[in-house]
């Protein structure tokens, strides 16, 4: 059975795609599925400093394309979870050093293998975000509540349907419930209105992030955070359970309880 | 360069040729406004005139002002590729509309011979441009142009027009800031004492 190809792009770099990568590919790891994550973010690698497996790297995606090593060498293996692998990115190469046709390949085997591959698309819309789409059944589109993000977002939609891509999701992140109920932010009902594809979810801003993507550790492994509870919910979500939306966000003191139970 | 309207074209055209040899380097690539309007022209005189200073005199004619309007004569590419994209002559009258069936998301452009119809939304970065009208089964909110070639009678129809720009042939309109309320049904803008408004139905 082949598992499923997801690749995670925005137009506009510095909104989290990275991020979400992470962390839905731990959540879905968590869930015993076997994961792997590429990086096709070339000469500009991230997602082994937000997993934390920077050192650990001895051969990248470009070596695996090239055929200077045997996928499974190229491939690390996260610290905690033993189902959940990293094929990093090439730091000192360029975008053109792989083409969308190898990509492709690449994904296809790797989804012979494994539940999900989950691709981390670079910002911008040339030649590395063909190659990272390239091998895509689904597309995850993160966007944050900002005007120009938003733009880019409703950009690379229209570049995914024109490549017969129809399988899109959307992630809001970094979403301030203060300042939307201010009227200072748009809301998720304005930007659902404006891209019209189906909302996976919304992360809420949280100084957590920062503190978790800058250790190393994707969120997700902390219990109690705000932002790591969505990410899991939109795994479960991608994962085809049936888990409403909770738009408000609010955590009510039975929540807590639950949860403090729970856990 | 204003020439003597008393003067007949030939002397002008004589005095010309003999300044333009006599003094080649204060002219060449010299910026040059030819106002011609005091003095009735024929095409083929401006265009032998537009020709000595072009060619000969090597001066870069910026504008001639006519008292007709044969402004055409002139080749003005700087000018040209500033302009919004523009049918130069008026297209043999097409019925049929373009019909787009999908929403214009960001980065798309849409040119249609005749009138445009979108079953969708236009989406802020896309642009909709329309020799006829241009009729919005959705929110307008990117640009559209309906009346490309000049044709100030063309309307734009749209559910919800927020747009960042309309253009109904040569006149321009940003919207205001602000909220505005939502229409009921349906909205149009037309142009109306060279203003662009839109009407709420």
């Amino acid at each position: 059975m082949a598992g499923k190809t997801i690749v995670v792009t925005s137009g506009k770099g510095g909104v989290g795609k990275t991020t979400t990568v992470a962390n839905i590919g731990t959540v879905l790891a968590k869930k015993k599925y076997s994961v792997v994550m590429i990086d096709a973010d070339i000469g500009l690698r991230n997602l082994d400093v937000i997993m934390g497996i920077e050192n650990r790297i001895v051969y990248n995606l470009v070596d695996i394309i090239e055929g200077k090593c045997r996928k499974q060498q190229a491939m690390i293996r996260d610290r905690k979870l033993h189902n959940l692998f990293i094929i990093p990115a090439a730091q000192t190469r360029e975008k053109t050093a792989v083409n969308p046709d190898q990509m492709k390949k690449l994904c296809t085997e790797l989804a012979e293998e494994f539940d999900y591959v989950l691709i981390d698309c670079p910002a911008g819309i040339e030649q590395g975000f063909r190659n990272a789409v390239a091998g895509a059944q689904t597309a995850i589109v993160v966007t944050t509540p900002e005007v120009a993000a938003i733009r880019d977002a409703d950009r690379v939609i229209g570049l995914l349907e024109a490549d017969l891509l129809k399988d899109i999701y959307l992630i809001i992140n970094r979403l301030n419930h203060r300042m939307v109920k201010k009227g200072d932010m748009m809301s998720t009902e304005d930007i659902i209105s404006l891209l019209a594809v189906p909302l996976l979810g919304v992360i809420p801003e949280s100084e957590e992030v920062v503190i978790s993507t800058n250790r190393g550790t994707p969120l997700v492994h902390n219990r109690g955070s705000k932002a790591g509870m969505a990410f899991q919910q939109i795994g479960a979500r991608l994962n085809g359970e049936d888990i409403p939306l909770n738009l408000e966000q609010k955590i009510t003191l039975m929540d807590r309880v639950k949860r403090f139970v729970w856990s | 360069m204003v020439p003597d309207p008393a003067a007949s074209f030939d002397a002008v055209f004589a005095y010309l040729e003999q300044r333009l040899s006599e003094s080649r380097d204060f002219f060449q690539h010299a910026e040059m406004t030819l106002d011609l309007r005091g003095k009735p022209v024929r095409t083929d005189e401006l265009s032998k005139l537009h020709r000595l200073l072009v060619t000969k005199g090597r001066v870069r004619l910026v504008e001639v002002k006519l008292e007709e309007d044969l402004n055409l004569l002139l080749d003005r590419p700087t000018d040209r590729r500033t302009l919004p994209p523009r049918i130069e002559t008026p297209p043999v009258p097409d019925d049929l509309a373009l019909v787009i069936r999908n929403t214009c998301r960001s980065g798309t452009r849409v040119v249609s011979q005749s009138d445009c119809v979108i079953l969708g939304d236009v989406n802020p970065g896309a642009e909709v441009i329309a020799v006829g009208d241009i009729i919005v089964f959705g929110n307008l909110r990117g640009v559209a142009h309906a009346g490309a070639t000049g044709d100030r009678s063309a309307r734009i129809w749209a559910l919800s027009i927020e747009p960042s720009q309309i253009r109904i042939a040569d006149i321009v309109a940003v919207p205001p800031r602000g909220n505005k309320p939502t229409p009921r049904r349906f909205e149009i803008a037309e142009v109306q004492d060279n203003l662009i408004e839109v009407i709420t139905l």
